[in-house]
């Protein structure tokens, strides 16, 4: 038998981020769709519908836990005590590795890329472009929520965004922005999703089991 | 304890008031002392065209309101109208259709905004005044020469920058656009763009924007006062002429130079048919049972929700109606670029067509979908037959 070791991967802080994070867009994805593509409502009387309202509150709702949850991950990359992944991120530089790991994917070699770092040098590139399209989704939301909610603190944050309102030129494009950066989500979890039973089936350390229980088995050395 | 702190408020509040009233009084003696007498009595205009003393102060309250001032300024309101015709005026014309100014002169029957208007003491203005060519000219030199740095210089039209601004060239002297525009504007105490063209350009900065058409500010690199609209409504040119009057100041404007009392909230936070919109409720083509019964247009394409205008409170045609209430959606005519940027006008946003084609952000992102979804799937049956060899091994062990 191969000696099999278990190492600990992701602490508890990242895993917690990874899952709140992962059921924040799914369901900002769904009423997010429900508000751009939204089906009428035909049975009972005005005032007693709200469907649009509750929809957008909890699109708004997710939206801001989604910002906390950026702000959180990107406290973790830097300061977390367990291990703080910023440099990371940067796996891609080594471009050598990049190119070994791209053949590998497009089974053209077996031999997989060096495991330098925390993540490979794609995986790298996509979880730092997520992280990126985050930023600018919630940026663009904050901006559509401000404007439409007039009253406590998305009318403190208001003034904040509404200079890059201006310089996207204004809300119909700001609108037209988030709606793209909309389907990027939708390709990445794809993506995503089929990478992580991937490498579970290649590797077999148990790469999706990682992301609840933290655990991943090594074999030997690597 | 809430009924002390709300007198406190109160107490707060109506010193600011009336701090900001003392200001207005200033302002308005001020006025007497420095400007030419009005050519009218303004109560006597009013009486020749029909318009009673009890119109007038029920414009003076609806004015008021309009700038978010509380009652007791009603007076001030009306003494500022009085002073109204004081203000000279010189009204240029750009690259446009005249629409703003036909918006702001016609309609049904007089009404207080139409008079202030006609008594507006109009130094220049190419489509109404009498004077044409060199008269013309020596009518706008004349109001150059006699009120230097006194005048509100009025701008109706964008602006063409190619070809050195040939593509507008005006009056006997074939001056560019923009050659008068800096000429009138260096000296004007104050610059108005009233409607899109002079604000932003509009359809004539419109892709692909042969011209080089852009708004006057834009154009000049100056600060001016933006009443955007295709065409704006009368009431915020007319009010933010009186809010100058009163307190001697441009009124708070927001980051594209819009007074903010009229362009502070969007089309949508005061929308009539916004409970069908919350409600879930939309008009999904024209003349189906939705629209019969007035639900939302946001399917029809209304782009209230990007729209930052006052047209739902105030309406256009004596308040008799407007674009949302008459059953089609907003276009956003007050909004930068909004040919470009709004477009297409009756189907919601995500519905622009991308280079040209038939197809949306929404059909390509769905090709790339499905795609993904199939280049995964040839992926996996790929792997399965290279690490074929894999999995025999593993078996051994």
């Amino acid at each position: 038998m191969e000696n099999i070791v278990p190492k600990k991967e992701w602490s508890v802080a990242i895993r917690y981020n990874h899952w709140i994070m992962a059921f924040s867009i799914f369901a900002l994805i769904v009423t997010g769709f429900y508000i751009a593509f939204p089906f009428t409502l035909t049975q009972g009387e005005t005032v007693n519908k709200f469907f649009m309202g509750n929809t957008r509150g909890v699109h708004v709702f997710f939206g801001v836990i989604l910002l906390f949850l950026f702000v959180w991950r990107l406290y973790l990359a830097a300061f977390s005590r367990f291990h703080a992944d910023w440099k990371d991120f940067f796996a891609w530089t080594d471009i050598n590795n990049t190119v070994k790991q791209i053949k590998f994917y497009l089974l053209v070699s077996k031999e997989p890329p060096a495991h330098k770092y925390l993540y490979g040098p794609l995986q790298s590139l996509a979880y730092g472009g997520l992280l990126f399209l985050v930023l600018l989704i919630c940026l663009t939301g904050l901006i559509l929520m401000g404007a439409g909610y007039h009253a406590g603190w998305t009318a403190l944050i208001y003034p904040v965004v509404k200079p890059f309102e201006i310089i996207l030129g204004g809300l119909a494009s700001v609108r037209y922005i988030h709606h793209v950066l909309t389907w990027a989500f939708v390709l990445f979890i794809i993506v995503h999703v089929y990478m992580a039973f991937w490498y579970d089936v290649i590797f077999k350390e148990g790469t999706v089991s990682s992301m609840i229980s933290g655990v991943v088995f090594r074999k030997g050395d690597h | 304890m809430a009924h002390q702190k709300s007198a406190q408020y109160d107490r707060v509040v109506r010193k600011q008031y009336r701090e900001l009233m003392d200001r207005c009084k200033v302002n308005l003696d001020r006025m007497d002392s420095e400007l030419p007498p009005p050519v009218e009595d303004f109560q006597d205009v009013l009486k020749d065209r029909g318009v009673s003393r009890r119109s007038f102060i029920k414009w003076t309250s609806i004015m008021t309101g309009a700038l978010m001032l509380p009652p007791m300024f009603k007076p001030m309101v009306a003494r500022a109208a009085e002073q109204f015709s004081r203000v000279p005026v010189v009204w240029l014309h750009m690259a446009e259709c005249t629409g703003c100014s036909e918006a702001l002169l016609r309609t049904s029957y007089p009404n207080i905004d139409d008079i202030l208007l006609d008594t507006i003491s109009l130094e220049y203005h190419e489509t109404l005044m009498a004077a044409a060519g060199d008269q013309a000219e020596q009518c706008l030199e004349k109001a150059l020469h006699d009120f230097p740095g006194k005048f509100v210089c009025v701008v109706e039209g964008a602006i063409p920058l190619a070809m050195g601004g040939k593509y507008l060239t005006l009056g006997p002297k074939g001056k560019t656009g923009l050659q008068l525009a800096r000429e009138v504007t260096s000296k004007a105490a104050m610059t108005i763009c009233i409607g899109s063209c002079s604000a932003f350009g509009n359809v004539q900065a419109a892709k692909p924007n042969p011209t080089g058409a852009v708004g006057v500010g834009q154009a000049l690199g100056i600060e001016t006062v933006n009443i955007a609209g295709c065409p704006p409504n009368p009431n915020n040119f007319v009010g933010t002429i009186l809010h100058c009057l009163m307190f001697g100041g441009l009124p708070a404007l927001d980051g594209l130079g819009r007074p903010v009392w009229a362009y502070g909230k969007r089309i949508h936070d005061y929308c009539e048919r916004r409970p069908h919109y919350d409600a879930g409720e939309f008009v999904e083509e024209w003349g189906d049972d939705g629209a019969k019964k007035g639900w939302c247009l946001y399917k029809v394409g209304c782009k209230g929700p990007y729209t930052f205008a006052n047209c739902g409170r105030i309406r256009f045609n004596d308040a008799i109606s407007w674009p949302i209430m008459a059953g089609h959606g907003c276009i956003g005519c007050t909004e930068p670029n909004f040919w470009d940027t709004m477009a297409p006008l009756e189907k919601p946003i995500q519905d622009a067509t991308i280079g040209g084609g038939e197809a949306t952000v929404d059909h390509i992102a769905m090709g790339l979908t499905v795609a993904t979804v199939a280049g995964i799937a040839a992926h996996a049956g790929a792997t399965a037959w290279v690490h074929r060899d894999d999995k025999d091994t593993a078996n051994k062990e």
